[in-house]
């Protein structure tokens, strides 16, 4: 029950091949700058081919990734249950942020 | 007249990949959200809509810097793509972090000794049926 909620792994996967996929094409372009105009062909050579995840990777970081907010919610929360309120605001989310970032 | 048609399909293209890119994030946003209340309403609160941006804002962030760090990661190792330790790896900052990821790792495993190519198809099905399957292993 506890973890009922969490993120798709192919939504993930989707976000990370596109941000493989646009720095391969910074690579490519920076390559592509270094050299002459002779390899024009973005990710078509095996060493310009954008990184890929397997399933378990995936999986975990969607774990990560829900630990995260997750983290972020409950620290806020007892922040906002020592000041006896029943809504997190942006000031117990402020108070929480710095540690939050450090820690992940 | 073909330069121009270039220049035009280009834009299209880029265009295109943007709204990707942006209905990406939306869906990404709305997940986050959906958690965040969620773990809200265990402890009975409710979070004001500004934080609930903050948050699933930072948490987009937070993915692309992951992405980064995981292909840097492989690519250090010499691989081409991103298996678990690379993810492990990435929460190396905090020890309790690095500790639950690595026992949802083992969890993970146990679960699917099956070949490679059932694994992805069986996903959804597993994430679901979880809590039964961690009994057999």
């Amino acid at each position: 029950m506890e973890n009922a909620k969490t993120f798709d792994p192919d939504l993930i996967h989707a976000i990370f091949k596109l941000v493989w996929s646009r720095r391969a094409q910074e690579r490519a372009r920076n390559e592509s700058a270094d050299h002459t105009e002779n390899e024009v062909e973005i990710g078509s050579s095996r060493k310009n081919r954008p990184t890929a995840a397997n399933s378990n990777a995936l999986k975990l970081s969607c774990e990560l990734l829900r630990m995260f907010i997750t983290e972020a919610v409950q620290r806020a929360t007892s922040i906002s249950e020592a000041e006896g309120v029943d809504k997190i605001e942006a000031t117990h989310l402020e108070r929480i942020l710095p540690q939050l970032l450090l820690d992940f | 007249m073909d330069e121009v048609g270039e220049a035009r399909s280009d834009d299209f293209e880029r265009e295109e990949a943007e709204a990707e890119a942006e209905l990406l994030r939306d869906r990404f946003r709305l997940s986050a959200i959906s958690i965040a209340e969620a773990e809200a309403k265990k402890n009975n609160l409710e979070i004001s809509p500004p934080v609930m941006a903050c948050i699933s804002d930072l948490a987009f962030k937070y993915t692309e810097q992951l992405a980064k760090d995981l292909e840097l990661f492989a690519q250090h190792a010499g691989r081409k793509s991103v298996n678990v330790e690379d993810v492990i790896l990435a929460s190396h900052r905090n020890e309790h972090l690095a500790a639950s990821l690595r026992s949802f790792c083992h969890e993970l495993k146990g679960k699917e000794p099956q070949s490679d190519r059932k694994r992805k198809k069986a996903s959804k099905k597993d994430d679901k049926s979880k809590s039964e399957v961690l009994h057999i292993s």
